[in-house]
């Protein structure tokens, strides 16, 4: 009776070097992107509320990383990105999205300024295979070398208000100092790490990235300071009440960052080109046909992705990402419609399992403290 | 792994679980459903007086990230659901042979109830999904 939303456990999964830590933790595991990661421990909701009232750990091992290094790091990003890199400073990092030269989305991902000839990028796990083409096919005669540590190194993400005072207890490095979206090379209990606040459960927080060889003593340094273990499940669930955007839901090969709302990552770089400018600014300027909204539920049920919308009978979008929040106890969602529909508190149709439930259309994001 | 599987009650080998008594049954999922679903949130229930054939889907369980279908484990006429479950549909994970009971049926066949499963006919169905 049970379908996973349609996930099932290859047995061809790559393991990451916390998988023999979740199977002692008792994790139900499941594939993702060709991984086998936790979707749960216990249960989704203790770990989302973990999350957010004290701290969690994530094993997000199964993202890419890549190193960039050399001379023309910055011209070269300056045109396979959307966001501007003179916003950038050494010890700092950017969120950013690749696009097509339509406008469409290749990956959304960030990247983390060392040095100006060293960078680090973190991308989606089920695109690391075609972002490391896409970056190498745009090379050209820029000086860039870029090499994939994915293998080499784990990441774990640190969420939750109590994340800073704990993590403190155990770095050689002031956690104050770095602000939101900065990063530090520290020691985490004597071992080498790579610190930075960033995040995506709208908590605050950090992610970590290390050798594999030191993955599981710092899994457990941060359990034993009382961070709760959680899966894939409270991931999309907190991702989702921060409104984030997650590459295959609210953007992907057929959907521009405008029209997802990004608004604020698409740059003029005026005198640069860059791939995909001509269309994101226009669109920046004329707007698009269909746009991101939330979506929240008068009805009771639950909307999931690919849920059709409705306008007094007429089809006017798609559910990009829905579930139960667990913070706000009710339904919520992310689609993609009709630019027409998108003021708040529009009443539309949402389409479950043939029958048609009501809804609105909501402010986002749902929740955050950051 | 324990699924406090009860003695009384027959089971199905899509998880769910029947009480008969004369010719009603009291419907729900198992132990071992609710656990592979994880935390239930909602519980579409079907409406009274509504008659299905065996196997077919009668209410949807929705957990954070699965959906489950309840099928009737034998055809039968809806004659009561769970009204609880509308506000506390938790209840399918803390309680599900007892409080999280989801419909009563009245049983149209009686011979069906020889095609539901024991106790130890279950325990193998979820000892082969190797779990």
């Amino acid at each position: 009776m049970i379908s996973i939303n349609g996930v099932e456990i290859i047995t061809e999964s790559k393991k990451t070097p916390l998988y023999d830590a979740h199977i002692n933790l008792g994790a139900k595991m499941v594939d993702f992107a060709g991984f086998f990661m936790p979707v749960q421990y216990e249960s989704i909701i203790k770990e989302h509320n973990a999350v957010r009232t004290n701290a969690g750990i994530f094993d997000i091992s199964h993202m890419g990383e890549f190193l960039l290094e050399g001379e023309d790091i910055f011209p070269f990003l300056q045109f396979v990105m959307i966001n501007d890199l003179n916003l950038l400073e050494p010890s700092k990092g950017q969120y950013s999205c690749m696009c097509y030269e339509n406008g469409t989305v290749v990956d959304d991902l960030v990247y983390y300024e060392e040095t100006p000839q060293r960078f680090r990028m973190i991308v989606n796990a089920s695109n690391v295979e075609k972002d490391f083409k896409w970056l190498n096919n745009h090379i050209g005669d820029w000086n860039v070398k870029i090499t994939d540590l994915s293998y080499q190194r784990a990441r774990i993400a640190f969420q939750g208000p109590k994340a800073d005072e704990l993590l403190q207890t155990i770095v050689d490095t002031d956690l104050s100092e770095i602000n939101r979206f900065y990063f530090r090379h520290c020691k985490l209990n004597d071992l080498p790490i790579f610190i930075a606040r960033t995040g995506y459960t709208g908590e605050k927080g950090f992610e970590l990235s290390m050798d594999n060889e030191y993955a599981s003593t710092v899994w457990n340094s941060l359990m034993e300071l009382g961070a709760k273990p959680a899966g894939l499940g409270a991931r999309d669930s907190l991702r989702l009440e921060a409104s984030y955007s997650l590459y295959g839901h609210e953007i992907n090969d057929k959907i521009t960052p405008i029209e997802a709302g990004l608004f604020w990552l698409v740059k003029p770089k005026e005198g640069i080109d860059y791939i995909g400018k001509e269309v994101l600014l226009e669109q920046k300027s004329k707007g698009t046909n269909r746009t991101l909204v939330g979506l929240s539920l008068i009805d009771r049920g639950i909307i999931r992705q690919d849920y059709k919308i409705y306008k007094d009978g007429n089809e006017i979008g798609f559910v990009t990402s829905g579930g139960f929040s667990p913070t706000l106890q009710k339904t919520i969602g992310l689609g993609l419609i009709k630019k027409e529909f998108k003021e708040i508190d529009t009443e539309i149709q949402i389409e479950i399992r043939d029958k048609l439930l009501k809804g609105l259309v909501s402010s986002t994001p749902f929740f955050r403290n950051v | 792994m324990d699924y406090n599987l009860r003695e009384d009650i027959k089971y199905t080998a899509s998880h769910e679980w029947v009480r008969v008594d004369g010719d009603i049954g009291v419907v729900g999922i198992t132990s071992y459903a609710q656990h592979q679903l994880g935390d239930i949130v909602f519980i579409e229930l079907p409406n009274i007086g509504l008659v299905l054939e065996k196997g077919s889907n009668v209410a949807e369980i929705e957990s954070v990230k699965a959906v489950g279908d309840l099928q009737m484990p034998v055809s039968g006429e809806i004659i009561e659901v769970n009204k609880a479950l509308e506000g506390t549909p938790e209840m399918v994970n803390s309680s599900p042979f007892d409080d999280g009971w989801i419909l009563k049926i009245k049983i149209k066949h009686s011979d069906e109830l020889g095609t539901l499963l024991s106790i130890e006919e279950y325990k193998k169905i979820i000892e082969s999904e190797g779990h």
